[in-house]
């Protein structure tokens, strides 16, 4: 017997992000999944934005990784609610891990969530894990070839972050292609350039991001 | 890039589909896979064919077919075909800015089943 499906694959996922974003929704909590490549300072622009904003409005952190807890002790010191997943040699995180962090997570009085991706520029743009909006993380570092080698990224993502500007000398990246090139492949997309080693162009960062959460 | 969770996806969703229809087995599973999908087939079968056993599809056989990609140009408007797996540019007028129409595809399509 033929059976006809079609039905995604990834379907299960489907179900289980859209479970997340009611549950965000409900508690009134603004999330992002902060995307990024290893190394570009995903958790160094996490601390830099919960410092700025501790006053204001209270955080929540969701830290992916393959292994270790590195990254959630450092948010840890900032005493804000912050969980660990750690994804065993998974190259993203899924809508069900997400799930089960956030079940866990103290959430009360919590106005914005970050989920910081497994760093990966590829797996991770596949998988909805329910959150409001996608933030795509690139430090000047890595060069300026990046959003046409990566378009997927770029293309799902409603905001980058441009990080390391301080470094853009020594680096021989050009800023202006990767803003050209990002805008190219996503029209929309809202570019900050910051460095998070001296704070330069962090504060238009966290404004934006209370206009998110207001 | 990540063909094991997407071949657990798809077995959970094959099991699903077949006791829903109160099927004992399923014999083959006919998937779509875009070019663009960023999954590699041998790497899915490879991957379902290891899970398999135990279930009630563990006998079944993944037919792939394969979507080639196909966009429409958001500067000159052309709807266009490709044979390569990613698409930078327009073809036509070279373009990054445009939508994939086709190609994107990871669909169970058709069971096999008894």
């Amino acid at each position: 017997m033929k059976l006809k499906v079609a039905s995604k694959i990834l379907d299960a996922n489907e179900r289980i992000a859209n479970e997340n974003t009611g549950i965000l929704k409900s508690k009134g909590i603004f999330s992002i999944n902060l995307m990024s490549s290893p190394g570009a300072g995903k958790t160094t622009l996490l601390e830099k934005t919960i410092i700025a904003l501790s006053s204001k409005i209270k955080i929540a952190v969701i830290e992916g990784d393959v292994a270790g807890s590195d990254d959630a002790e450092r948010i840890d010191k900032l005493h804000i609610p912050v969980i660990q997943i750690n994804t065993g040699g998974g190259c993203h995180l899924d809508a069900s891990m997400v799930q089960e962090a956030v079940n866990d997570l103290p959430l009360e009085g919590v106005k914005l969530l970050f989920i910081e991706n497994v760093g990966n520029l590829v797996c991770p743009a596949a998988f909805n894990l329910g959150e409001d909006i996608k933030v795509m993380l690139l430090s000047m570092t890595e060069g300026h070839d990046k959003p046409l080698k990566y378009p997927n990224m770029f293309q799902t993502s409603s905001a980058l972050v441009i990080n390391k500007i301080d470094l853009a000398p020594y680096v021989n990246a050009d800023i202006e292609k990767i803003k050209k090139d990002a805008l190219s492949l996503n029209p929309s997309m809202k570019i900050f350039e910051v460095s998070c080693q001296t704070g330069e162009g962090v504060e238009k960062w966290t404004d934006w991001l209370l206009t998110l959460c207001s | 890039m990540h063909e094991v969770s997407v071949a657990e996806s798809l077995l959970k969703t094959v099991i699903d589909q077949a006791e829903t229809h109160n099927c004992t087995k399923v014999d083959k599973v006919i998937i779509k896979i875009g070019r663009a999908s960023g999954i590699v087939s041998e790497a899915l079968t490879f991957a379902f064919d290891a899970l398999k056993p135990g279930t009630i599809a563990q006998n079944a056989v993944i037919e792939v077919i394969d979507v080639p990609v196909s966009g429409i140009c958001h500067s000159c408007g052309s709807d266009f075909n490709v044979d390569e797996k990613y698409v930078l540019a327009c073809p036509c007028c070279g373009s990054p800015s445009f939508k994939l129409t086709a190609g994107a595809e990871l669909e169970l399509s058709e069971l096999e089943v008894n």
